[in-house]
């Protein structure tokens, strides 16, 4: 009997042990999760800075002073280049650990690992699929490999990284660990320098993956090409393209040619179904120089637009050590600076837009995919077989077939039911070796345009529009990447994998790259917009310039005069809807007001006296942007019906089509008996807007408030609303110059000023420097972002007193 | 009375290791606590809930006090639920449930060693 009473209360208590230390469904282990000692009381932080005055740390060599300021950003002080990155590491880890690791395992194909292979209806496992085919780790891989063969100084610096953020993770127990650990239940693992490579293939992802290939080749078979010409031109309306290097620049080297070959793209129809990169993301550069300004001091100013999230995607850090002295925004797992300024140089960053990615179709001799056909020879495969350890499940295995091209990405296991199955590899220049890493680390210190130029002339990850200005009065713009020389029109379809003149021949050299030092305009500036006008002898193709927010920026620039680093602030918020101002008057000339209902007529009223600036608490461009959606929705029905996947054209091209080509066949809508003109067009679509808005106003919660309409969202990287904004209090939108539309936007504003006796820099972000949501600052610049708000950046040699508000020490042990 | 200097025992051997070991430290006290000085089922039981589930309880709701409540408010609403003080009941009744078991079963092993006393044939 004792003897059963003690096994029986043992058993229970075993189980209440075991079960209160498991995760069950969505739930925290519930023991761990609640425990006031360990749990998640334990992330929420009553002080800003939770760390020691003095923390000891081996790996180190001298000891280390980071001050933190009010933003806290850290200003780290050290007296070798070694202590200063493994400082970064550290203190990056502190504030981020949770996210830089996150964001990588993203990269890496690797969030089954945590999240299973379902999260919130989104299939982890095939995203994490699609991530190793497309190739992100692999492309890291091989950076890793030779740049630690080719590159031992600059290697060590990555390693000093590394170190910096284990000794933080070696720091850790489970009570310490961020929130969305806790939370999902796992533990950090330990940092590695091929992560910090995978930082860039994940930027490439981003940023250098657009394209349209397949689609292109679909509608090309479907429609021909008259149609396909006026869906997609290169460059419609050459006259209002306002290209990043100003028109009349002049090219002065002999290109590379090379001949388009005479057999045609595979005229083949497929079904691309991976994922694109968010389309409302964006970026602006500007820099005056000083015969622009009231005190004549060059000022530059940046705003990366991208997808807006929690913890951010922007880390600010102050590097001062023996060779460098940098400050400005970095991305949490990267190395030194990525948009910033030093003593003597500011720089910026847009996406430089490019077809960086083609499409080879292959042909297998057998099923068991040992050999393809390449130049009419059978030419032996590499297979791959990748490992999914997915949560609370079986371990799945992938085989990837790569070809010379690179990896075969749509095929028999990885393709749609839509299509037979296609054999397609994927040939992207985020698959080649790169030493962003280190050319990052030399533009860091660089002190004039000439070792800007030639540290950034190296860079070969996605291609950026750099913008410059120094204090000693120079400004610029270079374009820099990777670019393969491309016949007219090469990579545009789908190309021939076994053609040997459907390959990339060549790739252009830098002293081709795209530059403009001190144009006569007195300015530069840069929006994702074409590069060149037409005389630049490379073929420059991409299937989504931008065509507002550059010619904006340049209707500014060009008449401003006197300028402030204020003026340069509202510029960056400038709100003015260019496509509205196109489009808009000839949509309502067409309305027939005689026939308005009273509500139809206000809304017409609204609409006329707008003046289109979408500010954030004006009513008229929430109307504005419903009625252009339908009227897309209407116009485009063939697109978005059709039985093989083809996009719709490009807004500016859109406005083109409905203005110029009124005869083409799509303007007239396959749903109704009559024929329409484009005037139908508006006509049904303006009603139409209406009811739908009136309808959606009957629920009380519902505003035509711009802000409260588009819903700018700053989301939590796992979509948890509790640690999410929303409805910030911001105007503008996709394609306007403060870029803020429902999910993306800038997500670092710096305007910096140069001259003789220093750097004067501000900046502002939608977040937070800690990212710990139990931080009493968790989103608190979101609030300043939105309203225009700047912050004075602290760079100095010596910090006062006043200036800081947290002093921590690392000591070398 | 034991039950009151039981209770006290398991509750600051709660207190003051858990920071140093696990979340499970309340069910090792209450254990070991229940095995030095057995007692009746009931008894040990109610030592244990109490002296886990009301330092746990205790302590959770000073760091929400200190708090005020900013953080437990977001987590609560991850959890489904709407009230933080869900977080400290949660916290406490389970802290108490598993120092409840943990102290039966300290109890009940330590009986095993206990060979039952003979009675006395003049008793």
């Amino acid at each position: 009997m004792k003897t059963f009473k003690f096994v029986l209360s043992f058993i229970v208590t075993i189980t209440i042990g075991v079960s209160l230390n498991t995760r069950i469904g969505a739930w925290p282990p519930l023991g761990k999760f609640l425990s006031p000692f360990h749990g998640f009381w334990q992330n929420a932080e009553n002080e800003e800075i939770d760390l020691a005055d003095e923390i000891e740390l081996r790996n180190l060599n001298e000891p280390v002073n980071i001050f933190f300021d009010d933003l806290l950003i850290p200003h780290i002080y050290a007296k070798n280049e070694e202590d200063l990155f493994f400082s970064q590491g550290y203190i990056t880890a502190y504030h981020r650990l949770w996210q830089m690791e996150f964001q990588l395992l993203l990269a890496e194909g690797r969030l089954s690992e945590i999240l299973g292979d379902k999260y919130r209806g989104f299939d982890v496992l095939k995203n994490d699929r699609e991530m190793r085919r497309i190739g992100l780790k692999y492309g890291a891989q091989v950076s890793h490999e030779q740049f630690k063969k080719e590159e031992k100084e600059a290697y060590k610096i990555i390693e000093a990284f590394t170190a910096g953020v284990n000794a933080y993770i070696e720091s850790l127990s489970y009570k310490d660990f961020p929130i969305e650990y806790k939370l999902l239940d796992y533990k950090p693992e330990k940092w590695s320098p091929f992560k910090c490579f995978l930082v860039y293939t994940n930027m490439h992802n981003t940023l250098s993956k657009g394209e349209m290939d397949l689609e292109h080749t679909n509608a090309l078979k479907k429609w021909g090409r008259d149609v396909f010409e006026i869906l997609y031109p290169e460059r419609p309306l050459e006259e209002k393209i306002d290209p990043v290097i100003p028109r009349g620049t002049e090219f002065d080297f002999d290109p590379i040619e090379i001949e388009k070959p005479a057999a045609a793209h595979p005229l083949a129809y497929t079904d691309p179904f991976l994922q694109k990169a968010n389309p409302e993301v964006g970026s602006n550069n500007f820099v005056v120089n000083g015969s622009k300004t009231y005190n004549g001091k060059v000022i530059l100013a940046n705003e990366p637009d991208l997808t807006l999230n929690l913890p951010s995607l922007w880390y600010l850090i102050h590097l001062n050590g023996p060779k460098t002295n940098v400050m400005g925004a970095t991305l949490p797992g990267s190395i030194g600076v990525g948009i910033g300024f030093n003593d003597s140089i500011a720089w910026g960053m847009t996406n430089a837009k490019r077809d960086l990615v083609d499409w080879y179709q292959i042909e297998f001799k057998d099923r068991s995919r040992e050999e393809y056909l390449y130049n009419d020879n059978w030419v032996p495969t590499k297979k791959v077989v990748e490992t999914f350890h997915v949560r609370g499940a079986d371990v799945f295995y992938d085989t990837i077939v790569y070809t010379h091209h690179g990896p075969v990405v749509y095929d028999r296991n990885f393709g749609s039911e839509r299509t037979e199955p296609q054999n397609l590899a994927m040939k992207w220049t985020a698959h080649l070796p790169s030493k962003e890493l280190k050319v990052l680390y030399e533009a860091n210190q660089a002190k004039n345009y000439t070792e800007f130029s030639d540290a950034f002339s190296g860079f070969t990850g996605p291609p950026f529009n750099f913008s410059f200005g120094s204090s000693s009065g120079d400004i610029g713009m270079l374009i820099n990447g990777r670019f393969p020389v491309k016949w007219d029109e090469q990579g545009k379809f789908l190309l021939d994998g076994n053609n040997i003149e459907h390959e990339w021949q060549a790739f252009m050299p830098k002293s081709h790259n795209l530059s403009v030092k001190n144009p006569p305009q007195n300015f530069v500036s840069s929006a994702n917009q074409h590069a060149a006008d037409t005389t630049y002898p490379y073929y420059q193709y991409d299937h989504h310039y931008e065509y507002y927010r550059g010619r904006r920026i340049n209707d500014r620039l060009r008449i401003m005069s006197n300028i402030t680093a204020e003026d340069m602030m509202t510029l960056q918020h400038d709100n003015f809807n260019y496509n509205a101002f196109e489009a808009l008057p000839m949509m309502l000339d067409s309305l027939d007001t005689a026939t308005f209902t009273p509500r139809e007529k206000e809304y017409y009223e609204t609409l006329r006296n707008w003046d289109f600036f979408s500010e954030p608490e004006k009513k008229a461009p929430s109307m504005y942007q419903q009625w252009w959606r339908n009227l897309n929705n209407m116009l485009w029905d063939e697109i978005d019906s059709s039985d093989v996947k083809v996009y719709r054209p490009s807004w500016f091209n859109t406005v083109k089509i409905l203005s110029q080509d009124t005869n083409f066949f799509m303007i007239d809508n396959q749903s109704s008996i009559e024929k329409e003109t484009s005037g139908d067009l508006y006509r049904k679509t303006f009603k139409e807007t209406v009811n739908e808005l009136e309808n959606y106003l009957k629920d009380p919660e519902n505003s035509l408030v711009w802000y409260e309409f588009k819903n700018t969202t700053i989301a939590h990287l796992l979509d948890l609303s509790p640690f999410t904004f929303q409805e910030v209090k911001i105007g503008g939108d996709k394609s306007i110059v403060n870029a803020a539309s429902g999910r993306a936007g800038p997500s670092w504003r710096m305007v910096v000023e140069l001259g003789n006796d220093g750097v004067k820099a501000w900046g502002v972000y939608p977040g937070s420097q800690s990212g710990n949501p139990g931080n009493p600052t968790y989103g608190h610049m979101i609030n300043d972002w939105a309203s225009g708000e700047y912050y004075e950046m602290i760079f100095k040699r010596e910090m006062n007193e006043s200036e800081i508000k947290y002093n921590v020490k690392l000591i070398p042990n | 009375m034991k039950l009151i200097i039981r209770l006290i025992f398991i509750g600051s051997i709660t207190y003051f290791i858990s920071p140093l070991a696990g979340w499970w430290m309340g069910m090792v006290a209450a254990f070991v606590v229940s095995f030095i000085s057995p007692s009746s089922g009931l008894n040990a039981f109610i030592s244990g809930f109490l002296g886990v589930g009301l330092v746990w309880m205790g302590h959770a709701w000073t760091l929400d006090v200190a708090n005020d409540s900013v953080f437990s408010t977001k987590i609560v609403q991850i959890l489904n639920q709407n009230d933080p003080i869900f977080l400290i009941l949660s916290a406490g009744g389970i802290a108490g449930i598993a120092g409840g078991f943990s102290a039966i079963t300290g109890t009940t092993f330590k009986a095993l060693f206990v060979k039952p006393k003979k009675r006395s044939l003049y008793n």
